[in-house]
Order: structure tokens, then C-alpha cells, then sequence
């Protein structure tokens, strides 16, 4: 009788390599041409995802928060949210889908009041506290100003904030007309919006940039010989697929712009 | 058709290609650029150096594969640190597709340093309800986490003595990259229940975090790649990240003049236009 194949943490590894490779490589490929490699890569993720999820929600909710402590230690009073979840399937039989409001209902019922007060205190009254600051300091006899910009907590980084926070509440007050001296604030708040959306989308081409470093860096370790070198084995199929690709359909140029 | 027409209409490809070889040549041929750590990301640091040995340090890693190559040095750099500082780690994760990953990162850094689960660790894996998970924790952690990650019931984990919800917590960490994250953590958990938080995000979400760091909602912020190399160089084990950072600097630089160049073709046709 034929032994089963077992697979080593060694084996799995270099499958992984191959597999990490080769999806990072046809999705890249899309940056030449849309094709049926970034498709596949595109699908699989999407399927892999969805699938990836549905069994860990399964094992988890279903088999450890559900079946097994009422089964196992009689945890009866679980049927409850159990039965309000049930509800929500109620939405696939038209006559009864009005017994899903119910399950609805608590959700948001449950939702709202857990996420108002909270959101409130933490967004609302923290940040506003945070933002009326004291312009001068006590410091020894009398009241004193700090030009420290690298410290936040300084006088004019405290004056910065209360122009920035003003001028753009005025910028989006829209019921007077931005005009004469008005004007001038309006577009202040401009200047203030604009550094905010320089800043992010900074920060935006960093995060974008470390996302393309950490493919680079797992395909530079995966040319190795010890994974039996996917990167270049890979690459080379890719670049022929593409290849056939343009030769199959000549008269249908790629997007250059 | 002028030059500055001819460039800027150059196959995108081009700029792709340019971008590719100032990511690829750096991590190559690196040239180890000093790297020069923040205020916000020291704050961490210095935050868990400061703690009594079998601190309870929650860790909760709110990513998935997607956010992997960011938000993974940050996690492996922070469980060094608390490994080697020989705090009680209590980990898990608010994002269902982070689960596998999360658990791979335990095994890998724990094992690494010498760590057995359930006498230094715990993963306990994810629990569903997203933010209201944390609220859960937060009147009873075994509630919220019946079993931990390999199925055993988390009563009696010798790691978790003490600790019963998140008023037991010496100091949390969320690494986000996403909603439920840091702010997550924040409105149901150190807001409410009172113990020190951090957080350690993506670059994406960095700008939006800055004002709870202003304001000392939470106490400091590892953001992005670059948060998590200089927080590998504050423990002094260079990894993934510092091995990043002359491409990031590279690409950025890349990225600064092919803007500084457009503005000048765009400006330099606009000019000629006006001529004619």
C-alpha cells in the first residue's frame, strides 16, 4: 500500500516561495498591460480572501462560540442572540422578512448606543480640549511666550492651531459670502487644508513605496538556490506570457497614458 | 511637437520602470542611511523599557497580509523588545484575514527568543463584534476569548494569572491598518477602561492618528515602515524595515523630481502656448 505524502514545514515553505512569487509577479505584470496572468493572481486573492474568511468566521463563531458551549456545557442562554441572528435570514423569504427588522433593529439599536457616547467624548470633547489652549505661560513671576515650534505644546505652535482651526471653519462656512476681509481668512483656510492634504498624501507615497519594498525585498530572497530560484524562473515565464501575448493581438496597442 | 510636450506625455511605463530600479537598486546595494528617530515613536519605546518585568503588555494585531510588509517589522520589533524586557504578552487581532498571520508572527518571534506560550505569551486569536470585542474585553476578557487561539480555555493560562479585563492591562499596542485599530482601541478601551495605550499604524492612516498623539490620547506612534526602522534601531536589531529605508529614501527622491519635473514641463508649455 502506497504511503501517504506527508508535507514537511520545508516543502511548504518552498511551495509558499513559488507561490508568493509567481501571484506578486503576475500581479506587476498588469503595470505593462492588463492580461490573463494578473487575472488569475486577481481572482485567486479574491477567492482565497473570501474563502479564508468564511472558514475561520465558521470555526470560530459557529464551532467554538456556539455549537461547542452549548453542547458541551449547556450554556442554553447562548440560543438567544443565536435566535436574533437567525432573524437576519428571514431577509431570503419574502413572507417573513419583516421578523429581520427585529434583528436589524437591535443591531443598531445595540450599535448606536454603544458608539455615540464614546465617539463623542473621544472625537468631539478630547480634540476641542486639546485645542483651546492657554497662548501664554506661567512661568516664574509672569506670563511668557514660547517660539519652540519642534515642541507641540509651545505658544506659537498653540497660535498656529487656533488660525488653522479657524480659518478653516470660516473656509466651510458658506452662508456669507467669501469676500473683502472674509476672503482673505477663506483662503488662509485654503493654505492650512492644502498642507493637510500635502502631509497626507505624503505620507500616502511612503506607505505605497514600503508596500513595493516589501514585494522587492521577499523577491531578492526568493532568487535564492534554496527555494530553487522562483524569482528568476517565474519572471521568465511571465515575460513570455506577455510576450505571446503582444504577438497574439497586434493590432490592439496598450494604454500608454 | 516641443520637448515639454514629448515629456509629458512619456509612456507611463517609463516612470514605472524608474521607480522599480530606485526601489530595487537600493535593496540591493545598500548605502545605510542614518536614520533618525522621532519623539512619538521614542515614546513607545521608552514606554515599555519602563516597565516592571511580568508587565501585562497587550498586543493587537488589527492587519492582514495586505499591510503585511508595514505593520509586520512593527510587530516583530515591539514583541522583541517586551520578550526581551520579560513582559507577560497577551496577543490577538480584531481582523479575521490577519488571523493565520498573527499567529505565524507569535510562533516566530516567541520561538526566537526563547519564549513558551502560555507561561510568556498567549494568542488568543480573533473573536468576532470588531470594536465591540474590545468593550467585551474590557468587563471580561474570558468572555470575549472562551479559548485562545489552539482551542484551550483560557481560565488557567498561567500567562493570564491576574488578569481578568482590560483594567488589568499594564500597556495595549494596536497595530492598524484599518478600522477596528488604534481608534478603535482608543474610544472603547483606554477611554473607558483607563490603561495606557499606543499604536502603530500605516502610513495611509499616520496623518489622521497625529491628533490623538497631540493630544495624548494615546502615548506615542510607530507610523509606517519608517516608524518601524527606527523603532528596529532604538532595540538595536536591525531588520526588515532598516534594510528598507535607503529604497524608501530613494523612491522619494525619485518621486520629488519627476514632480519638480512635470510642474517645470507643465509650466514651460504653458508658457509657450502663451507665447503663441
Amino acid at each position: 500500500m502506497p504511503q501517504p505524502v506527508s508535507v514537511t514545514d520545508m516543502d511548504a515553505t518552498i511551495l509558499g516561495a513559488w507561490m508568493a512569487t509567481g501571484l506578486t509577479l503576475f500581479i506587476f505584470s498588469f503595470l505593462y498591460q492588463d492580461n490573463p496572468l494578473f487575472k488569475l493572481a486577481e481572482h485567486l486573492y479574491v477567492g482565497v480572501s473570501v474563502g479564508y474568511t468564511i472558514v475561520k468566521a465558521y470555526d470560530t463563531v459557529i464551532v467554538h462560540l456556539i455549537v461547542k458551549p452549548i453542547v458541551e456545557e449547556g450554556q442554553i442562554a447562548l440560543l438567544i442572540p443565536v435566535a436574533i441572528g437567525l432573524l437576519m435570514l428571514t431577509r431570503y423569504v419574502p413572507r417573513a422578512a419583516w421578523m429581520s427588522r427585529y434583528a436589524f433593529a437591535f443591531i443598531v439599536g445595540l450599535g448606536s448606543g454603544l458608539a455615540i457616547p464614546r465617539t463623542i467624548s473621544s472625537f468631539v470633547l478630547k480634540q476641542v480640549e486639546d485645542t483651546i489652549r492657554p497662548l501664554l505661560f506661567q512661568a516664574g513671576d509672569g506670563l511668557t511666550f514660547s517660539f519652540n515650534l519642534l515642541n507641540p505644546a509651545s505658544s506659537l505652535n498653540a497660535v498656529i492651531i487656533l488660525i488653522g482651526v479657524s480659518t478653516v471653519l470660516f473656509y466651510f462656512f458658506f452662508s456669507i459670502e467669501h469676500s473683502g476681509p472674509g476672503k482673505i481668512v477663506a483662503r488662509t483656510g485654503i493654505v492650512f487644508l492644502m498642507i493637510a492634504f500635502g502631509a497626507a498624501f505624503g505620507y500616502t507615497v511612503m506607505a505605497r513605496m514600503s508596500l513595493l519594498i516589501g514585494r522587492l525585498t521577499d523577491l531578492i530572497e526568493f532568487s535564492d538556490v534554496s527555494y530553487g530560484r522562483p524569482t528568476w524562473w517565474l519572471l521568465m515565464l511571465t515575460i513570455a506570457v506577455l510576450v505571446l501575448l503582444a504577438r497574439r493581438v497586434p493590432n490592439r496597442p496598450p494604454d500608454l497614458h | 511637437m516641443t520637448f515639454s510636450e514629448r515629456m509629458l506625455k512619456i509612456d507611463r511605463r517609463i516612470i514605472f520602470m524608474v521607480i522599480g530600479l530606485c526601489t530595487l537598486l537600493p535593496l540591493l546595494y545598500p548605502v545605510g542611511l542614518p536614520i533618525k528617530i522621532s519623539p512619538e515613536v521614542r515614546n513607545v519605546y521608552e514606554y515599555i523599557e519602563s516597565l516592571p518585568e511580568r508587565s501585562v503588555f497587550l498586543l493587537s494585531i488589527d492587519f492582514d497580509p495586505a499591510s503585511k510588509p508595514e505593520l509586520h517589522p512593527q510587530a516583530i520589533a515591539l514583541l522583541r523588545h517586551a520578550f526581551r524586557k520579560n513582559l507577560r504578552v497577551v496577543a490577538m487581532t480584531l481582523w479575521v484575514s490577519g488571523t493565520g498571520m498573527a499567529d505565524q508572527l507569535m510562533k516566530q518571534v516567541s520561538s526566537e527568543m526563547g519564549r513558551e506560550p502560555g507561561r510568556d505569551y498567549v494568542f488568543l486569536g480573533w473573536s468576532p463584534g470588531g470594536s465591540a470585542v474590545i468593550i467585551n474585553m474590557g468587563q471580561d476578557l474570558y468572555t470575549a476569548f472562551p479559548s485562545d487561539y489552539e482551542g484551550k480555555p483560557t481560565r488557567g493560562i498561567p500567562v493570564l494569572e491576574g488578569v481578568h479585563s482590560l483594567k488589568d492591562v499594564t500597556y495595549a499596542i494596536s497595530l492598524g491598518a484599518g478600522n477596528p485599530g488604534v481608534e478603535a482601541w482608543y474610544v472603547y478601551g483606554k477611554d473607558k477602561y483607563k490603561f495606557e495605550l499606543g499604536g502603530g499604524c500605516t502610513g495611509v492612516i499616520a496623518p489622521g492618528l497625529y491628533p490623538l498623539l497631540r493630544s495624548g490620547q494615546i502615548n506615542g506612534l510607530i507610523g509606517g515602515l519608517r516608524g518601524a526602522a527606527e523603532y528596529e534601531s532604538l532595540i538595536e536589531q536591525k531588520g526588515r524595515a532598516v534594510a528598507g529605508m535607503d529604497a524608501q529614501s530613494a523612491t522619494h527622491l525619485a518621486i520629488i523630481v519627476l514632480v519638480a519635473m512635470c510642474n517645470l514641463f507643465y509650466f514651460s508649455l504653458r508658457q509657450q502656448k502663451g507665447r503663441g
